[in-house]
């Protein structure tokens, strides 16, 4: 029975993403809603982990753990709604066939790669990831997004190309691949350095982060799904299977990758609060909160781990909701550029809400959820005993606040800029995408005992 | 009574009971509130009701024994809450408050208007409320961060076209309240424990020392004191006048003044002269004469009594910052005294500004005739705030002084400069507004000035009461409420023992009535009573400078994150420029080198194959050997 649930958790979207495109050529209603049902089937198997508490199970190079069960929750629930957003905001666009396919190509592909316990295997859905990627940031066949998604795959694939270097070097240290065998372990610094490679560049950590800005020319559900709650979070869920759940490694790591984060967290907070270009601001943003995830399950400690997990959960929806946002502005207006928006909430009421809740959610205002995982990531690094990389991260906190209100004010107060006099609301399932992230992201902060549990039982496995 | 409020304690004490009385059920009044904006009684009854059911849960928590309970929520975050007396005579404040601003706010919005002021003046008080009696010090933040919502939202109202204030005051308070998360952590590092309670003077050194000082700078950001205070300016205005009421003038100070008294009192050790005291001091002391001398030369109403809500503030800090038993009674009676006088003056400010339409002094004049309970009124409050001998503010800015001149001869004389300045600008305002000939602003015919309705002239007579009450029987606040919830065993009730402070406090007060009859004189009038302070050499450009903007923090602030953001991209272009040219140009120019050198020649590649061959052989026989 277990291994059904888990078997369904993986295939059913990488399986299904390849009749999509039959399905197109039938009914493209048909194919959008098996495209949702195959991304529901794997949140739903998922959950029933969580919620009749099935024992976790191994099978074939695969294991559902507490890790890999929260992992799949947290990319599976944003990626429903993404889907969801999706009949609304590429109706009418060409090459819709592959768009589902790669979409639910890639969620399948994250499934097997949280669920795998088989490093070869992890290689294996890191790259079709990426080349799901490659394909959807060049969706509008645009020459400049053609160069942007090339960008994207050669940074992401090289620094994969070198995490492999690094699993073949844990080979020849312990001539096996399964993590399940290696438990414990100690790495030795050089294997750990190459893996670092893979993991910085795919979770867009400076300076291997150039690629996520750019890849804003994607259409705005892919930049969400991709580059704020799934595809970037491959990295940090690596970082915590490989160094913090499976290998020991230095104590040495537990400064130098806090003060990398810290670096990251600055610097992209700071070219947040010039960026012209709405999805621009909130990449960066993406990459400053990242560095808090990394410093999270960096730190070393439990409360920082914690934190680290809660992050990725509460950050996958507020910013994954920030980027739909931002797409429903763009989308009716036509251009990304800030100068050209202003007093827009009179257009667009209903996503001037959802972008506040979410954005708040980011800032780490309580009660929403990104405040819990904000405290306890600062409190992890406290407790390790870096007071100054904690002092950092506060400041790098402090800009979000502003660069988020900054780009708030800048699309929705003020007066109308006048630019877009027919601009008007998204449809029906755009907004109700928006609103029901901005809600979660609310709920998950006021029900915060409910994630936490999960986080918890990851934590007992340390 | 006490029986009842003992037993109502007691039940508040069980599980989840106090979040579910306290918290909850005010959010859900919020909502009732709201849901109801368009039946003026209605919303009024409901409104009273939950108002009035909080002051009923407030008092027996203070009167019945405090509350104690912890209930497990989430592993690193137990949801205890434990108050102590203090705690919960803050709490019976914050009530009190509330019940009189909400039925202020109530009459001041006309039905269908106010709903979502007071639906997040509903969801602040259950975050105050949190906040005063958490006892786990993470939950502490999370419902002191809460109240950044509920500012920024308030704010908002109205202001959807320029959000300038309310963005400042999210950066200002935001930042305020992430410093404070900081030295939240920190405390727990230096405490080894998350709970309040048990945390106590902990020593001020290392890790202890950064949770100290960010939670104080936490705290000041809370209380409106300098650096974090030039919002309060600005929304007086473009904010609502209850807005004014309700966070400057009470729940701000309230929590601010809270945690710093409880961070001086119990939760560190830190000792009159230590640096601490004398930063906290130093920072109060600069508050309370910046910022009543910015007071000192407006000519708004709204905008006067902000700069007073920053220099009272400054009072407190300063009186508390000094550790002395009687600097921390002084500074915490006159939070006291503060939140029923500024609120009360802030009130006075919302009927002007209903029968005027405006709050310009320049506009209107003399409608004292024409107001006469409102009047009344005003001048119990300014003579309370400008400290006449006999008023509450008289009494907890003696021991202010007493505290002061204890510590540095000069805290004593800026604080009693400051009471110059503020009898001096409350001698003004009252002048201009209330007394001489009545003028009425263009288009108000005299008829329409009268006294406001019930609602709004209830609340005020009742905080007057307090106020008077509070001066006259000071024995009940100063010892009864806040020596024994702070457990100072030494009186410092009655009339002040130093004789030589009182001669000169009233000296300075004297000193602002001949300034004011002079400026009168002189300027031509009582609006510009102090013009020849305002223009005087020296202190002209001063003033031009402050007035235009130049000194406020925020403004160096974000200077400051400007530069840093242009240097954060122009590295951030550096980066760029090293993958999206430097990195395609080497490969391109390595590609087209060698594209040129594959040209076809015989002899080339002969060559080539020769030295590669030789460079073969000389690896081979590095590694032989």
């Amino acid at each position: 029975m277990e291994n059904i649930v888990l078997y369904t958790v993986i295939l059913a979207p990488l399986l299904g993403a390849f009749t999509l495109p039959i399905f197109g050529r039938i009914s493209p209603k048909l194919r959008d809603i098996a495209a949702l049902l195959y991304v529901a089937a794997a949140l739903v198997c998922a959950a029933v982990y969580v919620a009749f508490s099935l024992p976790y199970g191994f099978s074939f190079g695969f294991l559902a753990d507490a890790l890999a069960v929260f992992m799949a929750v947290a990319a599976t629930s944003v990626a429903v709604f993404i889907v969801i957003y999706s009949w609304g905001y590429i109706n009418g666009h060409e090459h819709q066939n592959e768009y589902y396919f790669m979409v639910v190509l890639f969620i399948g592909a994250m499934m097997g790669l949280v669920f795998s316990t088989n490093l070869i295997l992890i290689y294996t859905f890191w790259e079709i990831s990426a080349l799901c990627c490659w394909r959807l940031i060049g969706f509008y066949r645009e020459e400049l997004t053609i160069v942007r998604a090339n960008k994207a795959f050669i940074v992401t694939v090289l620094g994969a190309l070198i995490m492999l270097v690094g699993f073949v070097g844990i080979y020849g240290e312990y001539g096996t691949f399964d993590m399940m065998e290696m438990k414990g372990k100690t790495l030795p610094l050089w294997i750990v350095v190459l893996i670092l490679f893979g993991i910085l560049s795919k979770s867009a950590t400076f300076p291997l982060h150039s690629w996520l800005p750019d890849a804003g020319v994607a259409p705005s559900p892919v930049t969400s799904l991709l580059h704020a709650a799934v595809l970037v979070k491959i990295g940090v869920y690596a970082y915590a299977r490989l160094f913090v759940i499976t290998f020991d490694i230095s104590k040495a790591f537990t400064v130098a990758l806090p003060v990398i984060a810290a670096v990251s967290a600055l610097v992209s907070a700071g070219a947040a609060m010039t960026a012209k270009d709405i999805k621009r601001v909130i990449a960066y943003s993406t990459i400053s909160q990242l560095a808090f995830i990394l410093l999270g399950l960096s730190c070393g400690t439990e409360t920082g781990f914690v934190g680290g997990l809660l992050y990725i959960l509460a950050h996958s929806v507020a910013k994954g909701g920030l980027f739909l946002c931002a797409g429903i502005v763009e989308h009716s207006l036509h251009t990304k550029d800030l100068d050209k928006m202003g007093g827009l909430w009179r257009r667009f009421p209903l996503t001037a809400v959802a972008f506040a809740l979410c954005a708040f959610s980011v800032m780490g205002i309580p009660p929403f959820s990104g405040f819990f995982a904000k405290y306890l990531v600062i409190e992890g690094i406290i407790d390790a005993g870096h007071p100054i990389i904690g002092a950092v991260f506060i400041a790098g906190a402090v800009m979000t606040v502003m660069y988020l209100t900054r780009v708030f004010a800048l699309v929705f107060l003020g007066k109308e800029s006048g630019y877009h006099p027919e601009a008007r609301e998204g449809s029906t399932v755009m907004i109700g995408s928006v609103m029901a992230l901005g809600v979660i992201a609310l709920i998950l902060g006021i029900l915060i005992f409910l994630p936490g549990g999960l986080v918890s039982a990851v934590t007992e496995v340390i | 009574m006490t029986g009842l409020f003992t037993s109502v304690a007691e039940f508040l004490s069980r599980p989840y009971m106090f979040i579910a009385f306290m918290i909850a059920v005010p959010a859900l009044g919020g909502v009732l509130v709201w849901l109801l904006r368009r039946f003026g009684a209605a919303r009024f009854i409901v409104s009273l009701i939950f108002a009035l059911s909080n002051l009923f849960f407030a008092a027996s928590v203070y009167y019945g024994g405090g509350v104690n309970t912890s209930a497990p929520f989430l592993r690193a975050l137990q949801l205890s809450f434990i108050t102590t007396e203090f705690s919960a005579m803050c709490l019976f404040a914050a009530a009190v408050l509330f019940l009189f601003v909400s039925a202020y706010s109530l009459s001041y919005f006309k039905a269908g208007h106010g709903g979502v002021f007071m639906l997040y003046y509903f969801i602040s008080l259950a975050m105050v409320n949190g906040a005063l009696a958490s006892d786990n010090i993470g939950m502490m933040l999370f419902f002191w961060e809460g109240l950044l919502c509920t500012l920024f939202g308030i704010l908002l109202i109205g202001n959807l076209n320029n959000p300038r204030t309310a963005i400042k005051a999210l950066a200002i308070s935001g930042t305020a309240d992430l410093f404070m998360m900081l030295g939240i952590v920190a405390t727990i590092q230096a405490a080894g424990t998350v709970s309040i309670s048990e945390m106590s003077s902990l020593p001020v050194t290392k890790m202890g020392a950064l949770g100290c000082v960010m939670m104080l700078l936490g705290a000041l950001g809370k209380a409106g004191a300098m650096p974090f205070h030039s919002w309060i300016p600005n929304a007086a205005s473009d904010a609502p006048t209850p807005f004014l009421a309700a966070f400057p003038g009470s729940f701000e100070k309230i929590l601010g003044i809270y945690l710093i008294t409880r961070i001086f009192t119990d939760m560190y050790d830190i000792t009159p002269g230590s640096a601490i005291s004398v930063f906290v001091s130093i920072v109060g002391a600069v508050t309370l004469f910046l910022g009543v001398g910015m007071a000192l030369v407006q000519k708004d109403m709204k905008r006067l009594l902000s700069y007073h809500a920053i220099s009272q503030v400054g009072y407190m800090i300063l009186g508390i910052g000094t550790a002395l038993p009687v600097g921390i009674v002084g500074g915490t009676y006159h939070m006291l005294n503060n939140i029923l006088y500024k609120s009360g003056l802030f009130i006075v400010a919302g009927a002007i500004e209903k029968r005027t339409k405006t709050t310009d002094l320049h506009n209107f004049h003399g409608i004292g005739r024409k107001m006469p309970a409102t009047t009344a009124c005003f001048i119990i409050f300014g003579l309370s705030i400008a400290g006449l001998p006999g008023t509450n503010g008289f009494f907890s800015k003696e021991l202010i002084f007493d505290a002061a001149l204890e510590t540095n001869i000069v805290f004593y004389i800026l604080a009693l400069v400051g009471a110059f300045m503020t009898a001096a600008s409350f001698l003004k305002l009252g002048g201009a507004a209330f007394f001489g000939r009545l003028r009425t602003p263009d288009g108000i015919d005299e008829n329409e000035i009268r006294e406001v309705n019930a609602g709004m002239l209830t609340p005020m007579c009742a905080l007057a009461v307090l106020c008077l009450a509070f001066g006259v029987y000071n024995t009940y606040p100063i010892d009864t409420l806040i020596g024994k919830s702070l457990k100072i065993e030494e009186s410092f009730s009655g009339w002040p023992h130093s004789s030589t402070l009182v001669i000169i406090s009233c000296a300075v007060l004297a000193a602002a009535v001949a300034n004011h009859i002079y400026g009168t004189r002189h300027n031509g009038g009582a609006l510009n009573a102090v013009d020849h302070i305002h223009y005087a050499p020296g202190l002209k450009q001063v003033y031009a400078v402050a007035e235009a903007g130049y000194l406020d923090p925020y403004r160096w602030f974000m200077g400051a994150v400007n530069v840093f953001s242009a240097a954060c991209t122009w590295i951030e272009r550096g980066v760029s420029w090293i993958y999206d040219k430097a990195v395609p140009g080497i490969v391109n120019g390595v590609g087209n080198a060698l594209r040129q050198y594959s040209n076809g020649s015989l002899s080339r590649y002969l060559i080539t194959a020769l030295v590669g061959l030789l460079a073969l052989i000389a690896i081979f026989i590095a590694a032989i050997r």
